[in-house]
Formats: structure tokens, sequence, C-alpha cells
């Protein structure tokens, strides 16, 4: 048993059937041609084009034998024009090929000889060119009907009459008579091909809808045609052309037909008439069926015509046209998903920022439109990652991008409400994009009220949000997406003063809201950009006699927000950012600057005291403050001892005696280079040699030999240190002292990596000894009596 | 063998980025190692530098809270030894003296160290110091003007050639110092 053949070899095979016929048909058709047997010809000409009456071959297989058939009509063809121009009377011959059995091989043969008569008499032109189209409704096979008058508009191609309509001959015809035949031919084009739609069963649909899609290109190059006649104007285009097209496309009522030809007038007529048309296009645009997808068509004119406008300035209702005609489309079209209105404001938005970049309050429009948009829909929130929120993303993303400047964006008066449409995540994200855009284009931010707009735009990120999900976020992200209004912050800039002082009031107010996680991210920048305004204040006490007590309102400020730092729970933050704040107002004498600083320092000191409880955070908070101390000048003594006191007598309580020993030798600083009111390093030799004297107890305290030996070169290094900066009190017998120690440990300690380190610093510290004792005298500072 | 030496950035603290015109002069790819002084306060400074160079070595500033960079660092690049540390605890700031004590503990033959946000390159007793100041140009309390300015080191078996680059009036000057290994 032979199995059944699958649909596609039995298309070859029927395919290859024809094929051999008109192969075999063909042959003798020339043969007759070549004995001058024209009846003959004909007859085998008329069996061979009998093929094309098949219903069984796809329309592809079908469209491989039409090229076939048609391609061997020519030979006729040629030989027909050839007889009549020899002048060789061929009587009736248009009678005769009438008389074809059947309709198909009949109209085929029609329409060639028909062709030929044009061609040799062309005065028949015009009748004749009616007759045949009026003619070819005898096919209604829609696939029949396509192909045959798809060989009447390629045969009568370079033929039709292209002359002005008031300058034509009446028999050869005009402009008009090829207007009207293609329109009729592209109308009944239409019809078989929309009926293919309703053919056969409805379990094919979907086949038939790609086979439909096959053969498109039929129909649409009735369109091509009318596009290359010349004489066709602007005004013929608007008052006859189109209004023929558009009334044919919308009364087939068919979605796959409307949808290819609208698409196909866009393509194929120059941009002058489409401008010309605009209002009739988009009207029709409005009445296509509801499967059609509208949103595309008019994606593909706007953008097109946005271009075109770009170049030619002169159009200038062009956005109100199309914003007036997308509204009523949007309008008539109840079911069309909110993600395609919005698609087609974002087309709206890159054709006003195309062809009319500074008209900012059409995108103020469009985006007005968009949010009633999602009121009439009822619409309030917009989940983040769905299609709509894509668009509506893409949408603001266009003119963020376009303008680059934060402070454009913010004047519209509907970004905010547009924003709110948007859910948590976006946005955040919208802000996260504004605030990088803004941080990468270096926009400043000159007023209060612009940095009171921002922050409200982007309070996603600056305070909780009502509709804020449970979970907690990511860490990482978290602290990113905090990083960037940290920064944003130094773009919030006045070249007033005054302004700038209202400015960081303004941010604060804002950032004060965000609650314990967010703070230790956004309040410090505030903090130090209050600093460097004191010090501007500073430099203007020449032009601003209320400078000193602006200088104190600022730091009044300051120290309210590192408080309210430390009421988050935070410790080394607040801590450093005091003992910045000490800095920065010892650096500038406004009245009270000594008090204010003696506040930030003590303040420091109670956070050290109080909240900070690991050892080696303690130290290094200890050493940070001594550091700092060391270097101001504000003080006077009755403020300054309690400090230094405070400060040595903190690093002799550290919890680990190594710390405590480098905390005293940290401290002897305060007592040597540490400065009085006049800015002089105080000196206080003995207190140094009690600081250093007190480190080499602790050191002898230490159990473990190694440690106990690295802190003895340590204290050997501060010895040497203070020797050569010359304090009286470190003798050259305290040194040896300290050597001969040094020396005796260190070879009782087992030989390994970190015994080895140890003598390398010793050996270090004696070969910086000995180039001092062995070379010339520095600061004439003794080395007599050194023994290395 | 290029190795780029910066820190004190304090983003988003004191300043909302690197100079635009340094972003552009550090393209990845030409750099082997960073040596970083510290106070980048965010991981992103770090995700960035780590963009520039895989080995990027970073100690901790004052202002690296809860980060696990330590608080010194021996490198090794060619014939050098490079010691690394920000500086806020090297007291005084910034005295020559006092960073020669470290330099000793560390015996390191080249000393890099931050914090006061003031660009150094000086000899002293046959060893290197550098300092790259700040490469944000960050506020500093005690310093009125901060030019950004970061550092690059091109090591050559025992020789380095230092690069300053310096941002001053929004023009990037660059300036070079010799240093031969003794």
């Amino acid at each position: 048993m032979t199995p059944l053949p699958s649909p596609s070899e039995e298309q070859d095979r029927l395919l290859e059937e024809a094929s051999h016929i008109v192969k075999t048909q063909s042959l003798q058709m020339k043969r007759c041609l070549d004995s001058d047997k024209l009846m003959d010809a004909l007859k085998h000409a008329s069996t061979m084009l009998s093929e094309l009456r098949t219903s069984l071959l796809s329309p592809k297989n079908y469209y491989e034998l039409y090229m076939a058939v048609t391609d061997e009509l020519r030979q006729l063809e040629l030989y027909l024009v050839d007889e009549f121009q020899r002048g060789r009377k061929v009587p009736d011959l248009y009678e005769l090929v009438q008389y074809a059995g059947n309709i198909v091989p009949r109209l085929y043969l029609l329409i060639t000889v028909a062709l030929v008569y044009i061609k040799t008499n062309s005065s028949l032109k015009r009748d004749l060119l009616k007759d045949l189209v009026e003619m070819c409704r005898g096919v209604q096979h829609p696939l029949r009907g396509l192909f045959l008058r798809n060989y009447l508009l390629q045969c009568t191609r370079n033929v039709l009459p292209d002359t002005p309509e008031d300058e034509g001959d009446q028999a050869e015809g005009t402009v008009r008579d090829s207007v009207d035949f293609i329109l009729m031919n592209f109308a009944e084009m239409n019809k078989l091909w929309v009926r293919m739609q309703h053919q056969g069963h409805s379990r094919d649909k979907e086949r038939r809808e790609r086979e439909r899609e096959e053969l498109r290109i039929l129909v649409g190059t009735n369109l091509v045609r009318l596009s290359e006649l010349d004489s066709i104007t602007r005004d013929k285009y608007k008052k006859l052309v189109l209004p023929g097209i558009l009334e044919q496309v919308v009364s087939c009522r068919d979605a796959i037909a409307q949808e290819y030809l609208m698409e196909c007038i866009i393509q194929v007529f120059p941009d002058e008439f489409h401008l010309a048309t605009l209002t009739a296009f988009l009207k029709s645009c409005a009445e296509l069926q509801a499967g059609v997808n509208v949103k595309n068509i008019l994606i593909a004119l706007i953008d097109r015509l946005s271009l075109y406008a770009q170049k030619n300035k002169e159009f200038n209702s062009l956005f109100e046209t199309f914003s007036e005609q997308v509204a009523s489309i949007v309008q008539s079209r109840i079911d069309m998903p909110a993600e395609d209105i919005v698609a087609l404001q974002v087309s709206l938005i890159n054709l006003a920022l195309k062809c009319y970049p500074d008209k900012v309050d059409y995108i103020d429009k469009i985006l007005q439109t968009t949010v009633e948009t999602f009121q009439k829909l009822n619409i309030e929130r917009v989940e983040y990652n769905t299609p709509v929120s894509r668009e509506l993303m893409r949408l603001l993303k266009i003119f963020i991008d376009q303008y680059n400047n934060i402070l454009t964006v913010i004047q519209l008066t509907y970004f905010a409400p547009l924003m709110e449409l948007f859910d948590f995540y976006g946005r955040k994200s919208v802000s996260a994009y504004l605030i990088t855009n803004a941080l990468n284009n270096d926009t400043l931010v000159p007023t209060s009220e612009s940095v009171d707009s921002i922050l409200t735009i982007v309070s996603s990120l600056v305070q909780d949000q009502d509709d804020q999900p449970a979970e907690e976020e990511d860490p990482e992200d978290f602290a990113e997406e905090q990083g960037l209004l940290g920064r944003l912050v130094h773009q919030f800039k006045s070249d007033v003063p005054d302004q700038q002082y209202l400015i960081l009031s303004t941010a604060r107010k804002h950032f004060q809201a965000g609650g314990k996680k967010r703070i230790k991210h956004t309040l410090p920048p505030l903090v130090f950009q209050a600093y460097q305004l004191a010090t501007q204040f500073s430099a203007l006490r020449e032009e601003d006699e209320m400078w000193s007590k602006k200088c104190s309102k600022i730091f009044r400020f300051c120290h309210q927000i590192i408080l309210s730092l430390i009421k988050a729970e935070l410790a080394e933050l607040p801590l450093r950012l005091f003992l910045q704040g000490a800095m920065t107002i010892g650096s500038i004498d406004f009245e009270n600057h000594e008090t204010i600083s003696y506040e930030f320092i003590s303040q420091a000191l109670s956070l050290y005291e109080e909240e900070i409880s690991e050892s080696k955070c303690q130290l290094a908070a200890i050493t940070l403050l001594v550091g700092t101390f060391e270097k101001m000048s504000c003080f006077g003594e009755e403020n300054a001892e309690p400090i230094r006191t405070q400060s040595a007598l903190a690093a002799s309580k550290l919890f680990k005696k190594p710390d405590q020993c480098s905390g005293v030798c940290t401290c002897s600083h305060l007592f040597w280079s540490g400065k009085n009111s006049q800015g002089e390093e105080i000196r206080d030799g003995k207190r140094v040699l009690e600081c250093l004297k007190k480190g080499v107890r602790i050191a002898s305290q230490c159990m473990d030999m190694s440690v106990q030996v690295q802190l003895f070169i340590e204290l050997l290094n501060h010895y040497i240190y203070y020797f050569e900066k010359k304090n009286e009190h470190i003798t050259v017998a305290m040194l040896n002292q300290l050597i001969g120690k040094i020396r005796d440990e260190l070879a009782n300690l087992e030989s390994n990596e970190e015994t080895e380190q140890i003598s390398k610093h010793f050996t270090n510290t004696l070969f910086h000894l000995r180039n001092r004792q062995e070379g010339p005298p520095v600061d004439g500072i003794s080395y007599e009596g050194l023994t290395l | 063998m290029l190795v780029l030496v910066l820190g004190d950035l304090h983003i988003p603290h004191r300043t909302s980025g690197l100079p635009a015109k340094f972003k552009k002069l550090l393209v990845p790819g030409r750099i082997q190692h960073i040596l970083c002084t510290g106070n980048l306060v965010t991981k992103e400074t770090f995700d960035y530098l780590k963009t520039l160079a895989s080995d990027v070595h970073v100690v901790r500033g004052d202002f690296d809270e809860g980060t696990s960079y330590p608080e010194k660092k021996v490198v090794t690049v060619g014939q050098f030894r490079i010691g690394l540390c920000h500086g806020h605890d090297i007291i005084p700031w910034g005295d020559p003296e006092a960073l020669a004590l470290l330099q000793r503990q560390l015996d390191v033959d080249i000393l890099i160290s931050g914090h006061t946000h003031k660009f150094e390159a000086y000899e002293h007793e046959n060893k290197f110091y550098i300092n790259p100041g700040s490469a944000t140009g960050a506020f500093n309390p005690l310093e009125p003007k901060v030019n950004p300015s970061f550092v690059l080191m091109d090591i050559q078996s025992s020789n380095v050639v230092t690069y300053v680059y310096q941002l001053i009036a929004d023009e990037v000057t660059v300036e070079r110092i010799d240093y031969k290994k003794s």
C-alpha cells in the first residue's frame, strides 16, 4: 500500500503537471507562430491558459504557474506587434479571441490582444482600457480574479495615459482615465481579496489569513501604479485619488485589508500629499475596524512627517492636527489598550521634539492628554514592568533625554501628575533616571523652589510611600539609590549665599522626613554643603555685615542635623561630622566661634564616651579627636586644657594595653604641636615626656613579649621624634636605655615572620639614627653618647 | 607598569562625583594596579575603580564606615615595596617626620598617604612619599581651596616616574617627578 501523499507533495505534483502542459502547449504555439498559423497558435495559447482555471493550487504555486504562463504569452504579444507593424491585417482579432471557450483564457487573450491594439493604434486606448477593466469582472473567483487583474495591471503599465485632463486627446485619454481605471481595478481586486477571508471552513482561518498576507502585494500594486502617475497633482490627489482609495478601504470593513492599505498609502505617496490630506486620512483612521492596529498606522505617519517637517519648517499646525485627530481616534476606539494610547503619545512627543524643540507647552499638552486618558480609563496606578508602564517610561525618558535639564522637566505642569500614575517601583525608577540625568549633565539647581519641586517629584526615594511594599529592600540597592540623592545635594547650588541657605533648609525638610534608614545617606551631604556655605559667608564679611550671625545660624542648623543622626542611633558618623564642623568653625573667626566649636568638640567627646564601645572603634575615635584638636587654634587655655586632659585620660583608659600605649603616644602630640589661641605650638616638653613614660609603663605590662617589643620600638620612634624636634626633656640616655631594652628582648623572641618584621622595624630605626649621627648635623641636634 | 594612586573621593558626602575631565582620562585597560588611600565612602565608587583595573587596593579612610578595608597595606610592584595608608591616624596629619615613622615600621620604599586633600610628592631620607590629594577636590576645613588631583606612577624595575594630574581652573595640568631606588 502506498502512503497518501502529504499536502505539499500533492501541491508539487499538481504544479508539475500543469507546468508540463504549459511547456508543451507553448512549444506548439511557438511552432504555429513560426509557420504563421495564427489561429492554431491561439488555440494552443488558449489551452495553455486554461491551466490557470485550476482551484487546486496554493497561492504560492498558482503564482509560479501564472509567471510561467504569462512569460510564454509574451511570445504571442511580440508576434502580434510585429505583424501589425508590418502592416499585415489581422482582421477582427479582438473579436476573434472572444470566441475562446472559457472566460479565463478568453480574458487573458483579450488583454494581450488589446495591448497590441493600443500599442499600434493609440486612438483606441481610452475605450479599450475601460472595456477591459469592466470585462475582468467576469472572473469572480478570488485567486483567479486577482491574478487576472494583476496581468491587466502589468500589461497596461507603460500605456496608461498620463497627460493632464485639460491637455489630453479625448480618444487617447488623460490621467483622469488612468485614475478611474486603476481605482476600479483596485476596488475589484480588494473585494476579491477580502472575499478570500470568507471562503472555506472556519478552522482554516489562520492558513487563509497567511495566504492573504502573501497576496496583499497584488492589491497594493494598484496604489503604487497611482503614485507613478506624474500628472496627479496634490490637488487631484486630495479631491480624486485619496477619497477613492479611502472609500474602498473604509467600506470593505476588513481589518487585514485596512491595516495593510493604510500603511501602503503612507509609504507610496509623497510627504506633500500627506500633509495636504492629513485630516481626511486621520478621520478615516477613526472609522477603521476594531481589529486594526491604528496605533502602528498613526506612528508610521507621524514618524514620516516629523522627519519631513523637521526639514521644512513651515508646517505650523502639524502638531495641532495630529494631537486633535489622535485624540478623536482614541476616543472612537474604546477598546484600544492603554499602552497603545501611550505609544501614540510617544509618537506625538517625538514629533513635537523634532519639529518644535522650543515648544515646552506641546510636551505639557501631551502629558496632560496622557494623564486624562488614564483618568477616563479609571486607571489610578500602573504596575511596574507591564506594557503600559514600559510605554509610559519611554514617554518620559524621551524628553528627559532630549532636554537634559531637570529644571525644564520640572516646569512641566503635568509631569508630577504623570509620575503619580506609576506604582512605587515605577516612581523610583523614573526618579533615579531623572537624578542620574541631572548628575550626568551637571545641572545646577539654583533656587529653593526648584529644589522643593525636584524633591517632591522624586519623593519615592526621599521618604516612605503609602504604597510601599512591606518587605525590606535589598540593602545594596537601597544604599545605591540613596547615594544618588546624596550626590544630587551637591547640584543644589546658588551663587547667592542667602539663597543657598534657603536651598539647604528646604532640602533638609524633605530629607528629615526620610526616617532613620535614609538620613545617614542624605543628611551628611547637607552638613558638608553647610560647612562650605559658612566659609563662603566668611569670605564675604566686607560686603555682608550680618556674616557673623549667619555663620552662627548655619552651625546651629548643622548641630541640629547631626543631633538628628544621633537620634537615629548613629555614633561614628555624627562624631566625625562634629569634628569636621569643629575644624570648620575653628577656621572662621565669627563671634562666639570658640564656644560653638567647643560645643562641637565636646559633643564628639560625649559620643565617644557614651556610644562607642568597641575597643578598635574607640582607639580610632580618640585618634581622630586628637588629630583634629592638634590642628585647631581657636581655643583659649581654659577650653583647651580640659580637652587635652580629657583626651589623655580617655586614651589611658582604653580597654587593651597596646591600644592604651598607642593612645597615649598619640596624645603626646597635643602637648607639643597642639596650638594656643595665637596659633603657636605649645611645646610642653614635660607633659610630652609624661605621656611617653606612661606609654613605656603600659608597654612593660604587656604579657605578650612580641607585642611588648613592638610597642617599645614604636615608643623609641616617638622618643626620637621629639628628640629631633628638640624637646629638651628627651635625652640621649633615654634613647640608649630603650634601645638596650629592645635589643635584650628581641634576642629572646622566637624567630618567625613576625619577629623578622619587628627587627626590621628596629633596624630601620637604628639606621635612621646612624645616618643622623654620622651625617652632617641637622638643626644643631647632637647625637653624642648615642650607642647604636 | 602603570599604577593609579588616588583617594579621598568623599562621594556622596562632599561632592557629586569625579570631575568629567578626569573620568575621560581614566579609561579601562591601561592601568594595571590601583592604590587608593580611602574615603571612597560608598561601594559604587569602589565598583567604579574595579572597572578601571582588576587589581584594586584600598585602605580605610575616616569616612569609610562599615567597610572591611585594612588600615594599612604593603603592596610590591616591580622592585618597590609600597606602603599605603589613609593618614588620619598619623599625627600630626601630613607631617613628614611622623610619616617617616610609619615608613620605618612598614619597611617600604614608597609611602602613600592621603587625608590632607593636598597633593605632595617628595623624597625624604632616600624614601619616596606621595599624597595624591583628593581626586574629587573634596571640601576640607583646613584647606581653603582644594584642587582635584590624582597620581599615575609608571614603574619600571627600580625607576618610578610619577605623573601628577591636577584640575586647576577647569584645566588638567600634568607634572612629572622622577624617583630612582638607591
